[in-house]
């Protein structure tokens, strides 16, 4: 045992006895614009046996400014299954010179609990180092060892934004051939990427790769920034041995080892439920029942102890409790469809507003972040996230929408694409009027109805305070300054999924008044005014993740004794991201008719495409200023 | 007769039925059939009753300062099962801690007509080391739903027996009734000091209590209805206007001993002024090396000396995001560390001002997140500036911050007043700070416009005090690529070119930042006539004062002056068709100013706009005056040049 840590360390002590730490030595073209410049970060994964994976992992890094500090990224988490066997740290000045050596017990030792969690075992050694002076490098070294080999830390070097990277190396190796992961390699395209087979290990290694920075719109990074995923064959897991080739042994490993045995429910509650759904005979109208009552029964509390990184809590501790996490509540939610004779199947998932796959061809346990469920019927699965008191049966938008996600099954796991919400299901509809008073006053009614993933950005009103409702649409409408909310109106249809506000406002001074005329922009109730930024260079493509309709009209009516001057010319875009129609006319004498379409088209563009698109935007935001203008009638 | 005797026993029955406590557990079906709280039927949960008892106790010689709560909450809305978790931070020392015990909650709810209640099980309480001076117990109810009302009591042992925390009436749901109550051992005089807009009067008697076989003072307040607090933008620190008492033990006056801690603002300082950090350490200066002397060399009056010394210490030694009033190193080692505490900074600059031979003194006081300190106090008083006095002219400074200046202080030292400790002359007492100098931001803009609605230009902007010390901070270790493009963004997709920023590095004197402008549509055409901004990009579009009523004054952090002034060039076969009318509008009492004119000029027009805010903070009888003086700003801003084909 001792011989092989001894082994695996000595790449690591060559490398620094002739390491240049100075700032100086750093090439020409690397910490211009950077915040931070990591010289090397090498990190070494040892399969030593299926209970027993040791990872050492060394990283320098020199920061030049206060912002590059987090680059160190110098904490190392640890649980009751993970030993940090010696983590340390050392830091020099900008001439390279060593300025201190942090041991262990200069670490600080704190809970890695955050905001989302009541209660988690896990715990983080987090570098306390105060520096005084910048540019100073750290070097930043940990080994841990864990009995669970169930998940292998990916190769990802990217370090944030604004980071340089001069040199990263991820080596895996593994005791016997039993033992070697799968491997998938992303995104390599066009990067500096070394890679080196052995009989028990592999090597990569990439070198002086430039920083990235942020963009608007720019796709989630595992999409566009090489990295390599790992995951074991054989392997063995909080108590359980496993072996995984493809989902399917995913999930069946899933079902068998970690799900089974978490269903029973006492028998009261199995009859509570099945006289909840007594006279029901269709399972999609029991599933909505069931839904309901676990939605008005329950909330999300996250308490993560031991295994429950992945196992759930068991259906009868949430009956008890009325509370869990997503793996608890959607296990409790599959335990009462089972009580009732409904099939449902409990369903890992990337959730988030970015949609992130489970990859086709790599199976493994490392993927997902959520747990929901499937629920079959009539061909079709409907999908139910427990998590949320609030959420209509079968509503998935904006965070578990259109991926692929793993859905464990009794005989094993297969991958499936969840609902997408495509343009014109993701509609808005605002209709209504508004009139002006002599004094450039509006007065306006308005309606605005909301469907498929603009439904989610509205039905959370109803739920608002009267005071953050007044906030919501005082910000919903920056555009119309002195907005004084009258009255509102919300109607809730969650079995059709359709929101529906009805607004009373008005608004001082919407017109301004010059000499006789008064000058107002037309488009007074959906005018977002959007445009992404102008980039010098655009690096990234671009992505736009979901699609959307927006329909609007509306009636203006004009003063008394005031007459048009001038009424904007109609407008239609087209493009491959969107359309965009505009007209505006006269009805009668002092009435006008408003009528707005945008389309916005879900899709994957180069980057080269991302001026146009701006232009596209820019196009019809600046129609959506459009003004009218109206003076005085002149007495005949 | 009869009806003032008749009012008195109401008046005690009153109190009575008022004072009276609830019993642990005993729920009644009305609380649980309750749907929504009277006075704000908004409320998604509220607390329906608080007990709190603080006293004294003595165990085996150790005397401890407990806490009991017991607290029930109903829930309203699903929105409220946040209030369903219970969360007690226990404060933790070097040698001991503050622990809790005798957690015991239920979760009551109503089914088929019954009473039904859920325990919290034991294995459901978590402790968490939240940090290294905090434990955390956290806990969440059982079987919570819409209608439940939860209900708990735990009691907090604490070996910190001066410290009393603060006792808290207002929360961000409404309470329905609270009842606190403190008994403290007799001859030992605590300070206790209401906060808040509602009006606290505690009710003292005196009784025994055996515990510590004395006799105690017993004060209950008592609060009924207690409205939840909002937050709201440009507040200072919310928690100045939460309702609540502050505690302070004052002195101890046994027979045969008495002692008297902090009772005034000169008693606080003369206390800080005798501690250690205060009395010996600021006039040692065999820890200072040749280079102050060096520096010192260069100048023979006293300003520049004082300059000297205050860009000595800012270069040398960084701030480690803590405040204190006392020593977290120490002089000697923070020099030689190059870091330190607010104390370990700003004494040192005292000390070294000193040995300039300037006449220089801490000055104590109390940050804004730290709240107003609302009574005399040792304790709530976290940060400490440096004081100097030369030709009677008074200077504060602050080297915490890397672009503060002298007398341009972080903003968040403007709080309130300092305490002086001036140990030479034997001087400690309140001074006032030197109020917060009015900021300039000037702007002007060279604009050439063209026949296709866009236009050109060039833009220079100049900003000193707390304005330049806010920009700076932004622009430190900044992206300029990114930051361009921000600013781009914001000034309405404008294209910047030959973008240049000049003197951000420093603390003293102007910022600079200046570029050329493209702005495809700069102007609007309606109908062949261009519609022109008189502001260009720089025009203010919303009014931020959005809400009708306003509870807490509008904390602008400092006073300051805009200015705009704009040079537009119109388009060769144009001509001024309309303009807008000037206009002057003030705020009553000084508070602000806005002057605005737009004139003809050879080849197009000149813009002179200037924006003054007088004062730091705008009380909230002043709101409405402000949010009308904004909105007229705002409407006044978006009028148009017009101008027509010749």
């Amino acid at each position: 045992m001792r011989l092989l840590i001894g082994i695996l360390l000595a790449p690591l002590l060559l490398f620094s006895q002739d390491f240049d730490y100075s700032v100086s030595s750093i090439p020409e073209g690397f910490g211009k614009s950077a915040n931070a410049v990591i010289r090397s970060d090498v990190m070494e994964v040892n399969i030593a046996s299926r209970r027993m994976m040791r990872i050492s992992c060394k990283r320098v890094v020199t920061v030049l400014n206060e912002a590059g500090n987090d680059a160190v990224m110098g904490y190392v988490g640890y649980d009751d299954g993970i030993r940090v066997k010696e983590v340390s740290a050392k830091v020099y000045d900008s001439s390279g010179k060593l300025i201190k050596k942090l041991k262990r017990s200069d670490f600080v030792d704190v809970s890695a609990v955050d905001g989302g969690s009541l209660y988690t075992d896990s715990r983080v050694l987090l570098l306390n180092y105060f520096p005084v002076a910048y540019p100073y490098t750290v070097e930043f070294e940990y080994g841990l060892s864990s009995n669970n080999t169930g998940t292998i830390p990916n190769w990802f070097f990217l370090r944030g934004f604004l980071v340089d990277v001069l040199q990263s190396r991820y080596t895996i190796s593994f005791a016997s051939p039993e033992l070697k992961p799968k491997i998938k390699e992303r995104n390599f395209g066009g990067y500096d990427i070394q890679k080196q087979v052995l009989e028990n290990s592999i090597v990569y290694s990439a070198t002086n790769i430039n920083m990235v920075r942020d963009e608007a719109l720019r796709p989630s990074l595992p999409k566009v920034m090489p990295h390599v995923l790992i995951a074991p064959t054989n392997f063995y897991y909080e108590g359980y041995e496993g072996r995984i080739l493809n989902w399917k042994d995913a999930g069946e490993w899933m079902d068998t080892k970690i799900l089974s045995g978490q269903g029973a429910l006492p028998e009261s509650t199995i009859r509570m439920a099945q006289q909840l759904v007594a006279g029901v005979e269709d399972d999609l109208e029991k599933a909505r029942k069931i839904f309901k009552y676990v939605q008005e029964n329950t909330r999300y509390i996250s308490v993560q102890v031991g295994i429950g990184g992945i196992k759930p809590i068991s259906a009868a501790e949430v009956d008890q409790l009325k509370y869990g996490d997503c793996k608890g509540l959607s296990n409790y939610t599959k335990s009462l469809l089972a009580a009732v004779g409904v099939e449902s199947f409990y369903v890992h998932v990337e959730a988030g507003e970015d949609k992130i796959d489970f990859e086709e061809d790599f199976a493994s346990l490392a993927q997902g972040n959520h747990v929901i469920l499937a629920v079959p019927y009539n061909g079709e699965y409907y999908w139910l996230d427990s998590t949320s008191q609030t959420i209509p049966f079968g509503y998935i938008a904006d965070f578990t929408d259109d991926r692929n996600v793993l859905i464990i099954k009794p005989h094993g796991g297969e991958l499936q694409r969840t609902k997408s919400y495509i343009e014109e299901q993701n509609g808005q509809y605002t209709t209504g009027e508004y009139h002006l008073t002599a004094e450039g006053k509006l007065r306006g009614k308005v309606e605005i109805t909301s469907h498929g993933q603009q439904y989610g950005n509205h039905y959370f009103l109803e739920t608002l305070e009267k005071l953050d409702i007044d906030k919501y649409y005082k910000n919903y409408w920056s555009n119309i300054n002195n907005l004084f909310l009258v009255s509102h109106d919300f109607k809730n249809d969650k079995e059709k999924i359709v929101f529906k506000e009805t607004v009373e406002i008005e608004a001082e001074k919407y017109a301004t008044s010059q000499n006789e005329k008064m000058l107002f922009v037309a488009n007074a109730f959906n005018n977002p005014q959007y445009a992404p930024p102008r980039y010098r260079t655009r690096n990234f493509p671009f992505q736009i993740q979901r699609g959307f309709l927006d329909v609007d009209k509306y009636s203006v009516r004009l003063p008394e004794g005031y007459q048009i001057a001038s009424l904007p010319e109609g407008i239609t875009l087209d493009s491959q991201f969107g359309s965009y129609q505009l007209a505006i006319s006269q009805e009668t004498g002092d009435t006008i008719t408003l009528e707005r379409s945008m389309k916005l088209n879900q899709g994957y563009y180069s980057k080269d495409l991302y001026t146009t698109f701006r232009s596209f935007m820019r196009k019809i935001a600046k129609h959506d200023k459009s003004k009218i203008v109206i003076h005085k009638k002149v007495q005949p | 007769m009869i009806n003032r005797q008749f009012f008195a026993i109401f008046v005690l029955l009153t109190t009575v039925v008022n004072a009276q406590k609830i019993q642990f557990g005993e729920i009644s079906k009305a609380e649980l059939e309750e749907a929504e709280y009277a006075f704000d039927t908004d409320a998604p949960a509220a607390i329906t009753y608080k007990y709190q008892n603080t006293f004294y106790q003595t165990t085996n010689g150790n005397s401890n300062l407990v806490t009991e709560v017991h607290e029930r909450i109903k829930i309203y809305k699903k929105e409220g099962f946040e209030y369903a978790t219970e969360v007690i931070n226990l404060y933790k020392g070097r040698y001991n801690a503050e622990t809790v015990s005798k957690i015991k909650a239920f979760t009551y709810n109503l089914v088929d007509g019954k009473v039904i209640e859920n325990k919290l099980d034991k294995d459901q309480i978590f402790k968490t080391e939240a940090s290294y001076n905090y434990n955390r117990v956290t806990f969440t109810m059982p079987n919570v739903q819409k209608g439940s009302v939860i209900e708990f009591k735990y009691r907090i042992t604490s070996p910190f027996i001066w410290n009393i925390d603060e006792f808290q009436f207002q929360y961000d749901i409404p309470v329905k009734k609270m009842i606190a109550e403190i008994r403290t051992p007799k001859g030992f005089r605590f300070n206790q000091t209401p906060k808040g807009y509602l009006d606290i009067v505690p009710k003292t008697t005196t009784t025994r209590d055996h515990r510590i076989d004395m006799d105690v003072v017993k004060k209950t307040y008592t609060m009924d209805q207690v409205p939840a607090m909002k937050e709201e933008n440009y507040v200072d620190n919310i928690d100045n206007y939460r309702s609540g008492v502050m505690f302070e033990l004052v002195s101890i006056d046994l027979p045969g001993y008495y002692k008297s801690f902090a009772k005034t603002w000169s008693d606080v300082a003369k206390t800080i002024g005798n501690s250690d950090d205060y009395e010996d350490e600021l006039d040692k200066t065999r820890s200072f090396d040749d280079e102050l002397d060096a520096i010192l060399a260069n100048h023979t009056d006293q300003i520049g000396k004082m300059k000297a010394v205050f860009r000595h210490i800012k270069e040398n030694i960084t701030w480690n995001g803590m405040d204190g009033k006392y020593f977290y190193y120490g002089i000697k080692k923070t020099l030689k560390e190059k870091k330190g505490n607010a104390a370990d900074i700003n004494l040192a600059l005292v000390a070294m001002l000193r040995y300039a031979g300037i006449n220089a003194n801490p000055v104590v006081i109390s940050t804004k997140d730290n709240t107003v300190p609302f009574f005399p106090t040792v304790e709530r008083l976290n940060h400490v500036v440096a004081y100097a006095l030369i030709e009677e002219q008074p200077y504060f400074l602050d080297a915490t911050e890397e672009f503060s200046d002298i007398n341009v202080l972080p903003v968040k030292d403007y709080n309130w007043q300092g305490i002086l400790i001036n140990n030479h002359d034997m001087v400690w007492r309140p001074i006032d700070l030197v109020a917060p100098p009015k900021s300039n931001r000037m702007y002007s803009l060279n604009v050439k416009l063209a026949e296709d609605g866009s236009c050109e230009g060039t833009y220079n902007s100049r900003f000193d005090k707390h304005s330049a010390l806010r920009f700076r901070k932004q622009l430190k270790d900044i992206d300029l690529e990114a930051y361009i493009t921000e600013l781009e963004n914001r000034y309405q997709g404008i294209e910047i070119s030959e973008h240049k920023l000049t003197n951000t590095d420093s603390y003293e004197g102007y910022v600079k930042e200046s570029f050329d402008f493209y702005d495809e549509e700069g102007t609007e055409i309606i109908d062949e006539k261009l519609y022109v901004n008189p502001l260009a990009f720089l025009i203010m579009e919303e009014n931020p004062f959005k809400l009708e009523e306003r509870n807490y004054p509008v904390d602008f952090g400092f006073p300051f002056r805009d200015t705009y002034m704009l040079n537009i060039d119109i388009p060769e076969g144009y001509e001024i068709a309309e303009l807008p009318d000037p206009m002057i509008m003030k705020l009553p009492d000084d508070l602000g100013e806005f002057k605005y004119t737009v004139q003809k000029k050879p080849g197009g027009l000149g813009v002179v706009v200037n924006f003054e805010i007088n004062r730091a903070m705008i009380p909230v009888t002043s709101y409405p005056m402000l949010r009308e003086f904004y909105k007229q700003m705002v409407g006044k801003e978006a009028e148009k040049v017009v101008l027509s084909k010749v």
